[in-house]
């Protein structure tokens, strides 16, 4: 009898707690001062539509998983990585995107998919602190040159577009001959600085690592160098080669709130929303009609103004060995 | 957490007539948000991707994921031995101390143990890097002419982790080194033994309970750590806990994240039953 009225009480609480939560709606991205910046433009949507948005984080594609699985999602916008993204609509985690909401004619068509569009989109450039060090490495190769530029240097430690890519490029692949990915070359290439790499697993963790000079050198997010570079501190991007890959919004399947949902998606990606978002990053637009709203100085620090040797990591491609490619990437860091 | 819980006053209360109703609410919610959660995990295991035992096949045969195991065996080792030689003297200085300092030095002890862990590993962080406090310091007093390597390695997951175990040898000793009595050391300094013999013949012994107690226990809270390990440590030196969290987060393989899991939640339970076999304080009394 009592095991019944305890499940009776946690049913009318959870109960009352889902009721209470009917008006609102939750995103979620990675925090730090990207997110941040992307609850100026949730703010602005609660402004205009009256739904309070609830900042949750960081995304995490396991707990993700969890709750579309057992059919409780309380996430219903989510920023993830768009090679994910892409994986993840086919491997049916996702809500199809309405897109009598969401206006896709002005969105970067490359990030556009019938399960998810673009949120941003990044670079990662070769990051050096100017006050720590004599000369600071321009170039991939550079930054695998362990006798040109000794001591640490620090790259993302997560199995994602960037870091094998910028291998190959160090070893001499020409931009466009990247993909498919040579693997094996590209372990070889980064076994020759494995000793001398910090990895980071956050952005602010790379921040702290390179103000501190404990590693005065590596592989960024071009935002991330952005915002250390307004705090005072030297930080120098170079944009060699500057390697691309965008983060996407996508709705988790059996959202309660998917209408609130596209309706957050479309405002989180109009022109107006892009361009702030953009000002406040370093990070680039993905609303076609961005560009044109922002000033000069800011429009030119962007990421698409550095098309010159840029290479677009290729989101087809991780989204079919993303698996393949983490197995391996873990297994090599661990060894 | 493993903790010997079941002592023989326990036992009693819960012969004890109708009083089993009390336990119950508490063990409801064990089984309801733990056990059936863990089990639903672990199945995965052995259902995913299909049902058989590739996932434990392909843990336990990849030299890659033994080295997981053995870095996860060698740290929560270094952590136990480095935590029972600095805790012992603290916890004995502690047991002899007039009981008006020894509260306030436990306080110090305990209130470390309530500020935020991920607060310590970080300032633990600060410390050791190659351009911390630590470091600048030997290198303007002139003791070392470049930086010592102390963290993102074996050495900085060894000291952040000692750290934050320290207390719980301490705690579990200090009981066991109280209620042992002086009398019985005189006795054995008046019977000619020196300090030395006092100490690995009389104290040692009548303390071994305590300190298996607390050694045990961190080596246990060790082998399943993960905020610690993953911030001090490199990659190469990866534990347990964080092959786990990449199958989980990372990969999205459940099933090789759930075999991780059980291997070990195994390794775990065959050391408590150990402790209670050998070890167990009550018995030893």
């Amino acid at each position: 009898m009592k095991k019944h009225t305890i499940i009776a009480l946690f049913a009318i609480a959870f109960g009352f707690a889902g009721q209470a939560n009917a008006a609102d709606m939750v995103f979620t991205s990675w925090g730090g001062t990207t997110q941040d910046a992307q609850k100026e433009y949730a703010d602005s949507f609660t402004e205009n539509t009256k739904i309070n948005v609830v900042q949750d984080g960081p995304t995490d594609y396991g707990k993700l998983k969890a709750m579309i699985e057992s059919g409780n999602v309380t996430w219903d916008v989510v920023d993830v990585e768009g090679d994910y993204a892409v994986q993840a609509g086919k491997a049916g985690l996702l809500e199809k995107l309405d897109f009598t909401i969401i206006d896709k004619s002005k969105l970067d068509p490359r990030f556009v998919t019938d399960y998810s569009v673009g949120s941003f989109y990044y670079s990662f450039v070769v990051g050096c602190n100017k006050d720590a060090v004599d000369t600071c490495p321009k170039t991939w190769a550079d930054l695998f040159d362990t006798t040109k530029f000794p001591g640490k240097r620090t790259f993302y430690k997560w199995s994602a577009p960037g870091v094998i890519e910028a291998a190959l490029l160090a070893d001499g692949v020409p931009a466009e001959k990247l993909y498919p990915l040579d693997l094996d070359r590209a372990f070889k290439k980064l076994d020759t600085i494995k000793a001398d790499i910090i990895w980071w697993d956050s952005g602010a963790q790379s921040q702290q690592l390179l103000a501190s000079a404990e590693a005065p050198y590596g592989s960024f997010w071009n935002g991330r160098l952005t915002a250390l570079a307004l705090t005072g501190v030297t930080a120098e991007t170079s944009w060699a080669n500057n390697i691309t890959a965008a983060d996407s919004l996508v709705v988790p399947k059996g959202t309660k709130n998917k209408e609130a949902a596209m309706k957050f998606i479309a405002h989180a990606t109009s022109a107006e929303s892009q361009t702030n978002f953009a000002a406040a990053t370093g990070y680039a637009p993905i609303n076609l009609d961005s560009p044109a709203l922002m000033d000069p100085d800011t429009r030119n620090s962007l990421p698409d103004k550095k098309a010159e040797g840029q290479v677009n990591a290729d989101m087809n491609y991780w989204a079919e060995h993303r698996d393949e490619i983490g197995k391996r990437w873990y297994a090599w860091q661990a060894k | 957490m493993v903790m010997s819980a079941t002592t023989d006053g326990g036992q009693r209360t819960l012969r004890r007539d109708g009083s089993f109703g009390y336990v119950a609410p508490g063990l409801l919610l064990i089984v309801f948000f733990f056990v059936v959660p863990v089990l639903m995990l672990l199945m995965r295991s052995v259902l995913e991707p299909a049902p058989g035992l590739q996932n434990y096949v392909e843990l336990l045969g990849s030299t890659t994921y033994l080295r997981v195991f053995m870095n996860t065996f060698i740290v929560a080792g270094l952590v136990t031995v480095v935590s029972v030689l600095i805790g012992y003297p603290v916890a004995w200085l502690l047991a002899i101390m007039p009981d008006r300092w020894s509260r306030l030095v436990l306080a110090i002890i305990i209130l470390s143990m309530w500020t935020n862990l991920l607060a310590r590993t970080y300032a633990w962080m600060v410390l050791l890097q190659r351009t911390g406090v630590i470091n600048k310091t030997l290198l303007s007093l002139g003791i070392i002419d470049k930086p010592l390597s102390l963290v993102n390695n074996l050495v900085g997951v060894t000291i952040g982790m000692t750290y934050i175990m320290l207390p719980f040898v301490i705690l579990p000793l200090i009981g066991v080194l109280k209620s042992i009595d002086p009398a019985i050391l005189r006795a054995a300094a008046l019977c000619g033994a020196n300090k030395r013999q006092c100490f690995a013949r009389v104290l040692l012994p009548l303390s071994l309970p305590g300190l298996a107690a607390g050694a045990l226990m961190v080596f246990v809270m060790s082998l399943g750590y993960y905020v610690t390990p993953a911030l001090l440590g490199g990659t190469s030196n990866m534990m347990l806990a964080e092959l786990v969290a990449q199958f989980v987060q990372s990969l999205v393989n459940w099933g090789m994240g759930g075999a991780a899991a059980l291997v070990l939640l195994i390794v775990t339970l065959v050391l408590y039953a150990i402790q209670l076999k050998f070890f167990n304080p009550n018995r030893a009394r």
